[in-house]
């Protein structure tokens, strides 16, 4: 289905490609692709201009018509845009993986550990001077009212995402750990679902693992949090703050792929510590609430009185064991990006093991040596909040004017808790398709960790791309793009074309049928190129 | 289902059927009023106001220009006027915004024909359309709410949401049509005065000229009542919408036993109407009775409301410190 020929006047897209001395995810210092790659990089060769811009159209389709959107907020205004995904999907090879696995499992085991002794437990971890005290209790995310709210098998954290990126040396290293309500995990499923659309042959030299049991896994693990008074089917619901929230679509997204109800606060009611949801039958009792809404915006009587999206009570159900609330209240704590410099401290302490994923080189400023060495050096840095997400409030060292770097001097100073600065790292680079051609962006990779009874970390993540040339900021609210990512199973060898393997054959073959399929979509090669008006424009954009 | 859901499909069909209601009565009222007096025909726009709750709202917010004529300043108020909650773009907003909420649960379809219904009327300019050729603003709002029902009836299953929407559309329907006789059939003068323009125009306002000829013979009040609110197999009568809104109630497992408050009420208000022929209906003041109809249906609406979308545990809020 793919062109097996290109015309002499086609461009080669691999020649003219610099990886500038970045860590690139594709190719070798010398410029030959990774193995992992080869079979990629030679069929991403044969394409031409017109079959890559006609994929393209297909895929601004495919986004559109389905409606995945995010809200951007600027200026009071909230424009819906789509998250725009790159063409050229990231691989990661089996062994890297297991090493990335291994190490999110371990790190995501130690913060539940974290949470569940902070808030129902000895405090161990402050008992043994590991942490000190008032760093946590200074932490805008820790939540008094969480404390004795019990979590079945400690899960405080069920559904954690974890940043990755990787250094100049191709180290993959801890960025930002989220604990509340991590998102994405929508267009890690839809983009795969656009990818085998849109270039299903790719697939074929490949073993890639699946991602459609995402919500399966997710509504067992929501399950086995469930109060055990629930019985066997407890009830389990999406708690959303409404169509007007930038999340809304992965919120309408999880409920449907869980197959659960999608409520709003005004459709929750608690009575006598059980919360129920009403229904044109009546009352319904809920067990499991995956809610999408900020603690603060929770429930009325315990935090803000003035939140009409959250549910009056829910707090004391929970308290009193009637129903389960993940992610747990309180977990901002553990995503502070101050005490995230301790997460390694935490790994030590619970699981007696040396962390397998380091963190990013952060320096806190409370501490006057490091404050002054930071200051000293802010043009060489990065300056974070340490309660922000979604890149808001960052200062960009070498980026930045003197005005700027003048301003955060003075933020630091008057409030060194609530700054961290970490060293810039050289994030590595992947070509991208920008405008006609393949040129480097910089990756990030936020992997999904899902735990019920058990951790499992759910295969590749939503890789984010910073469109704009040379930007290291790669949050959807600020210019980003993703890429599909593709976990290669254990058993591929490096040049899947050459290797003679059942199973790989059999997965080619189904996916023959799959191409031929009506639901594949208009014509693979772009065959029909018609009634799609082209929004280009949006690559291009982010290129420049 | 989820009790708000229920209610935004109930209140999304209120609203389409209202909006088209409203371009209907608007398109005849004007046209038919074009070969009045000036003065008759304000009187008869005002009265169409009053008999549509809309009397006092209209004095607040509808501002005449002085040059244009009553029926423009009207009809802008009924149609354009995003200040007047009943006009047909505050109508086709609700519908819109209601259905918007539950996306999820109705077709693509109808959620595309209710969409470009609304974006087409914030595209274009209203106001002047409607001072210059008011039937095709009209029309298309006609065409564009029929667009949405009809795939909303034949894309959807036909399930409890589509229940409620279908009966929200019914009741409201009924309200329309007893609110239309009210204007043209004053007590007293019943017997004899409903005119000939003043039944096709009652008739065109619900799209029934053309059957009723077929059926009728004569253009007099029993026969145009009797068509309206009799007519058991025209779905533009009282008797039609009221006969599936019950039917929508029943599937929903509305009982006839004390829950069940809105179907008893509309069982009764139904079998009033079955079991009367027009020459008594006349008779005992049909004004009072289309009265008591646009009453009952508010009655039943809230009964809907209060039965299906309204659960509250026996406990009380306040106990939890929260107004």
């Amino acid at each position: 289905m793919e062109p097996s020929t290109s015309p002499a006047s086609d461009p080669n897209w691999i020649e003219g490609y610099h990886t500038d001395g970045f860590f690139d995810e594709v190719f070798e210092p010398d410029g030959t692709p990774r193995p992992h790659y080869r079979g990629l990089v030679e069929r991403v060769g044969t394409f031409t201009t017109e079959s890559l811009n006609q994929r393209e159209r297909l895929r601004d389709q495919l986004f559109r018509t389905r409606g995945i959107t995010f809200t951007v907020y600027k200026e009071d205004e909230g424009v819906e845009r789509t998250f725009p995904m790159d063409l050229v999907p990231r691989i990661i090879p089996a062994d890297e993986w297991a090493l990335v696995e291994a190490g999110l499992h371990q790190r995501v085991t130690a913060l539940n550990r974290f949470l569940d002794d902070l808030y129902d437990g000895d405090q161990t971890i402050i008992k043994d001077g590991v942490i000190p005290r008032w760093l946590v209790v200074s932490s805008e995310g820790f939540c008094r009212e969480a404390h004795g709210i019990k979590a079945l098998h400690g899960a405080r954290c069920v559904i954690a995402g974890i940043d990755l990126v990787r250094d100049g040396e191709g180290t993959y290293r801890v960025l930002e750990d989220n604990l509340r309500s991590p998102s994405g995990i929508s267009y890690v499923l839809e983009n795969r679902d656009a990818m085998t659309r849109v270039l299903p042959g790719a697939f074929a030299a490949h073993h890639v693992r699946p991602v459609d049991h995402y919500g399966q896994l997710l509504l067992a693990a929501l399950k086995a949090v469930a109060p055990q008074a629930a019985g066997e089917s407890p009830r389990v619901v999406v708690l959303t703050p409404g169509i007007y929230n930038s999340a809304y679509f992965e919120h309408a997204f999880l409920a449907r792929q869980m197959g659960v109800d999608l409520v709003e606060g005004r459709d929750l009611v608690v009575d006598e510590h059980v919360l129920y949801m009403r229904t044109t039958k009546g009352l319904k009792r809920v067990d499991v609430v995956y809610r999408r809404i900020d603690d603060d915006f929770l429930d009325p009587v315990v935090f803000r009185p003035d939140s009409m999206l959250g549910v009056p009570g829910i707090v004391g159900a929970a308290r009193a064991g009637n129903v389960t609330i993940s992610n747990a209240l309180g977990n901002g704590v553990a995503d502070d990006k101050a005490v995230y410099a301790y997460v390694p401290d935490m790994i030590r302490h619970y699981l007696n093991e040396e962390p397998i994923l380091p963190n990013v080189e952060t320096y806190l400023l409370w501490d006057e040596e490091q404050r002054a060495m930071v200051l000293d050096r802010l043009h060489e840095l990065v300056v974070k909040p340490v309660a922000e997400s979604g890149g808001y409030g960052m200062l960009i060292g070498p980026a930045a004017d003197e005005d700027e770097l003048e301003r955060f001097r003075e933020l630091i100073t008057a409030d060194p808790r609530n700054y961290i600065a970490q060293e810039v790292i050289q994030l590595s680079r992947h070509p991208t398709l920008v405008g006609d051609s393949i040129e480097g962006r910089h990756v990030d990779l936020r992997p999904f960790i899902i735990t019920g009874d058990t951790t499992t970390v759910f295969p590749g993540g939503l890789t984010r791309v910073a469109l704009r040339k040379g930007s290291l900021v790669v949050n959807s609210s600020q210019g980003g793009g993703s890429k599909d990512t593709w976990v290669l199973h254990g058993n591929d060898n490096e040049d899947l074309p050459g290797v003679d393997d059942a199973r790989a054959r059999m997965r080619r073959r189904s996916e023959d049928v799959a191409q031929q399929a009506p639901e594949a979509g208009p014509g693979q090669d772009g065959a029909t190129s018609t009634s799609v008006s082209v929004d280009g424009a949006r690559l291009d954009d982010g290129g420049r | 289902m989820l009790a708000r859901h229920a209610e935004n499909l109930f209140w999304a069909g209120r609203y389409l059927e209202r909006a088209e209601q409203t371009a209907r009565i608007v398109d005849v009222s004007y046209h038919s009023l074009l070969e009045t007096p000036p003065a008759e025909a304000e009187d008869a726009w005002r009265q169409l106001l009053d008999v549509l709750h809309l009397a006092a709202e209209f004095g607040d917010s509808a501002v005449p220009t002085g040059q244009d004529p009553f029926a423009t300043t009207v009809t802008r108020f009924m149609v354009s006027d995003r200040g007047n909650p009943g006009s047909v773009v505050s109508s086709i907003r609700q519908a819109r915004e209601n259905l918007r909420s539950v996306r999820e649960m109705i077709s693509t379809e109808c959620w595309e024909a209710t969409n470009s219904l609304y974006l087409q009327m914030q595209g274009r300019d209203l106001s002047a359309d409607l001072a210059q050729r008011p039937y095709e603003p009209l029309g298309d709002v006609r065409r564009g709410a029929a667009l949405a029902i009809g795939l909303a009836n034949d894309t959807m299953r036909h399930d409890d949401g589509w229940r409620f929407m279908t009966l929200g559309r019914m009741l409201e329907r009924v309200a329309m049509i007893s609110r239309l006789l009210l204007v043209r059939v004053a007590d007293g003068d019943v017997h004899s005065d409903i005119g000939f323009h003043d039944g096709v125009a009652i008739l065109k306002s619900v799209s029934a000229s053309e059957v009723y000829r077929r059926t009728h013979r004569r253009m007099d009040p029993a026969g145009v009542v009797s068509f309206l609110l009799l007519e058991r197999d025209f779905p533009r009568s009282v008797l039609y919408c009221l006969d599936s809104a019950e039917v929508q109630l029943v599937a929903l497992g509305s009982g006839t036993s004390q829950a069940g408050r809105a179907h008893r009420t509309l069982g009764r208000l139904r079998a009033a109407i079955e079991y009367r022929n027009a020459d008594e209906l006349l008779d005992e003041g049909l004004q009072g009775f289309l009265t008591w109809v646009d009453e009952s249906v508010r009655e039943i609406s809230d009964m809907v409301i209060d039965e299906f979308f309204s659960h509250n545990p026996p406990g009380d809020l306040q106990s939890l410190g929260v107004s």
